[in-house]
């Protein structure tokens, strides 16, 4: 047996595997895909089928939810047997081209949109945001992410934290054009170099600022951070975090009330990888007016919208309905007004299911700021 | 098959707006990512796939700042052996026949058999330096290539032409092709790949180091004097001529003589 294999079957903890089936029974892709996670952990501890199962296009079907980790009662992430089959692909660099322009503009303008570094703060137009300087100080140091500071849908996240925060006179500050990619994307489309080059450099960035915690306006930042960097000085939450905190503190007043039916999507980085499934549904219940409901799949067995997981640059060959899509119609069912959420992708995904469902007159897709940003006061 | 592929690392102009600086003759590039040339990238796989189809050794050309290594290393990861780049603030690089006569004293003196580039870059957009390239080289050239087969001593060029037509020519090695962006799918350079690249030669060299005059490449030299860059402002009216075929041609032919465009 050689190296390479010992190195697959011990890095993924292949025999650890009992094949229960509770990794595929959970999946939430199989609906539409052909992707059987529980036959790849089984296949991938031949050394021999491993270029001829990297070669097979379910393995870019994953969203990397994270549900099969979640249910594996042996404590496995199955997914990450798939990652490691995109990085075989990855490492002989024949790759989609979505996938080949994404990470090489991370690698050199430090996002996966192709935008140039130099327009990073452009979201910042026109407020008054307060920008960190290394070794000074402060309690909470943002976060932005590189789709919330670079997509007009979702810069509103950012601009309206920036109205929230300044209102409650919180101590905070962002970082300027020198925030990098965390590598979430990276992570999960298999670009091993690439993530641990971010881990490297990030990590000497973020330790320069003397915070007492980083707040993630993203989270996939969010779980990203907490989960894969172990240098980080400071703590690492999520914004729903410092939001609800400042709500308890009384921080956060009403001027209007929004008298909506609100369904609360939960989003697979924030909830079912990095447990914050109460601090969202706090925030919500307490616009005045807000009358919150559940889906069926909630908190931990929320379905996923399909946007995570690299899947931004990889389209599914499969034409069945979208997840984001069932998403919609189960809102729809529910009558709800507003479907919320606490994610950049979240809203992308499940706006764009919304419009194409031609449900924009009854319903729309809100992120939790942008609901705050309307009825608090700034 | 000795290969070399010469390539430009320009900004990328799609996202940003474009401003002209005060002196009217330099663009602002703060705001700008830099990156490969579009058309270079794909003269790069070409000659990577043209190496992994028999044998081959591939030396990566280009005239730039120290900031374009890691375009280099990104070529040379996919494939590429080593690479010079040609850094000299002397270079009337504005005008392509001076870029042309920089990249073949880089080359010359040496074996090749084939010279890739891409047939336009994305900044400037003249066409030229490929050609005047091969000119300057005294090869054979074939522009705009979209398919390249090797025979024995000799390439089978397909080249796009105007109209949609495609001509297929026979070029005796050595030889210039000018590579057409969609000829490939260029491949992803893996950071781990451009690590390891790190142990490829890249020589770093001046005018002076490949044996070029400097006045024979600089402003003095070039016949292309640069006046003015402007954003061409956007016309909101439109003039129809009308009459007959003959009248039309007399009145077009006296709105371009006063317009001073004959």
């Amino acid at each position: 047996m050689s190296t390479e294999i010992q190195t697959f079957t011990e890095k993924y903890d292949l025999l650890g595997c009992i094949q229960c089936g509770r990794c595929t029974g959970g999946c939430p892709v199989t609906v539409r895909a052909d992707l059987n996670v529980r036959r790849f952990v089984y296949d991938a501890y031949y050394e021999e089928k491993l270029d001829e199962l990297a070669r097979l296009a379910e393995i870019w079907d994953c969203t990397a939810c994270h549900t099969c980790a979640v249910r594996c009662p042996k404590g496995l992430k199955p997914l990450e047997v798939l990652l490691g089959l995109r990085t075989m692909i990855i490492e002989s660099g024949k790759v989609e081209p979505t996938v080949r322009d994404a990470l090489q503009s991370v690698l050199l303008e430090g996002n996966p949109w192709e935008k140039s570094r130099a327009a990073r703060s452009d979201w910042m137009e026109g407020l008054d945001v307060k920008i960190a300087e290394p070794d000074v100080p402060v309690e909470n140091l943002i976060f932005v992410c590189c789709t919330i500071a670079y997509d007009p849908r979702v810069r509103v996240i950012a601009r309206n934290a920036v109205s929230l925060l300044n209102k409650a006179g919180v101590d905070y500050a962002f970082l300027d054009d020198s925030e990098t990619c965390c590598g979430s994307e990276v992570f999960t489309l298999g670009e091993e170099g690439l993530f641990e080059m971010l881990v490297e450099d990030n990590t000497e960035l973020l330790n320069e600022y003397s915070a007492k915690r980083i707040v993630c306006l993203s989270p996939h930042c969010f779980t990203t951070y907490k989960t894969k960097y172990p240098d980080l000085k400071a703590e690492v939450i999520h914004y729903t975090q410092l939001l609800d905190e400042m709500l308890k503190d009384g921080k956060i007043s009403w001027k209007g009330e929004l008298n909506r039916r609100i369904v609360y999507h939960d989003p697979c980085y924030l909830g079912k990888q990095g447990d914050i499934y109460e601090e969202p549904r706090d925030l919500l219940r307490s616009i005045p007016g807000v009358e919150l409901v559940e889906f069926d799949r909630c908190r931990e067995r929320s379905l996923c919208c399909e946007g995570g997981g690299g899947k931004m640059w990889v389209e599914s060959e499969s034409k069945k309905e979208r997840l984001a899509e069932t998403r919609i119609k189960d809102a729809k069912a529910l009558e709800a007004d507003i479907v919320a959420v606490a994610c950049p992708f979240c809203v992308l995904t499940l706006e764009d299911a919304l419009k194409g469902l031609g449900y924009e007159e009854e319903m729309r897709v809100a992120e939790i700021t942008e609901l705050l940003g309307e009825f608090a006061e700034a | 098959m000795k290969m070399f592929v010469c390539i430009k690392y320009v900004p990328d102009t799609s996202e940003a707006e474009v401003k002209v600086n005060p002196d009217g003759v330099s663009v602002d590039s703060s705001r700008f990512s830099f990156d490969i040339n579009d058309a270079d990238n794909y003269a790069v796989e070409e000659s990577v796939l043209i190496k992994e189809a028999g044998e081959g050794d591939i030396t990566v050309l280009s005239i730039g700042p120290k900031q374009s290594d890691v375009m280099i290393r990104m070529a040379m990861a996919k494939g590429c052996d080593q690479a010079i780049r040609v850094e000299d603030d002397r270079i009337a690089s504005h005008d392509p026949l001076m870029v042309a006569k920089v990249l073949a004293g880089a080359i010359k003196g040496q074996e090749f058999d084939l010279v890739l580039t891409g047939c336009m870059a994305g900044d400037d957009g003249h066409m030229s330096t490929g050609v005047a390239l091969a000119e300057e080289l005294g090869v054979n050239h074939a522009s705009m290539v979209k398919k390249v087969e090797v025979l024995d001593g000799k390439v089978k060029a397909h080249r796009e032409l105007e109209g949609g037509l495609l001509e297929v020519v026979e070029l005796e090695l050595p030889a210039v092709l000018t590579i057409q962006t969609g000829i490939n799918e260029p491949r992803y350079a893996p950071i781990r790949g451009i690590r390891a690249a790190q142990k490829k030669e890249l020589k770093v060299a001046s005018l002076d180091d490949i044996g070029v005059d400097p006045v024979a490449v600089g402003p003095d030299a070039s016949m292309v004097i640069l006046e003015q860059l402007y954003i061409p402002e956007v016309e909101s009216s439109a003039e129809f001529i009308e009459g007959e075929a003959e009248e039309k041609a007399d009145k077009l032919a006296s709105i371009l003589v006063k317009g001073g465009l004959v």
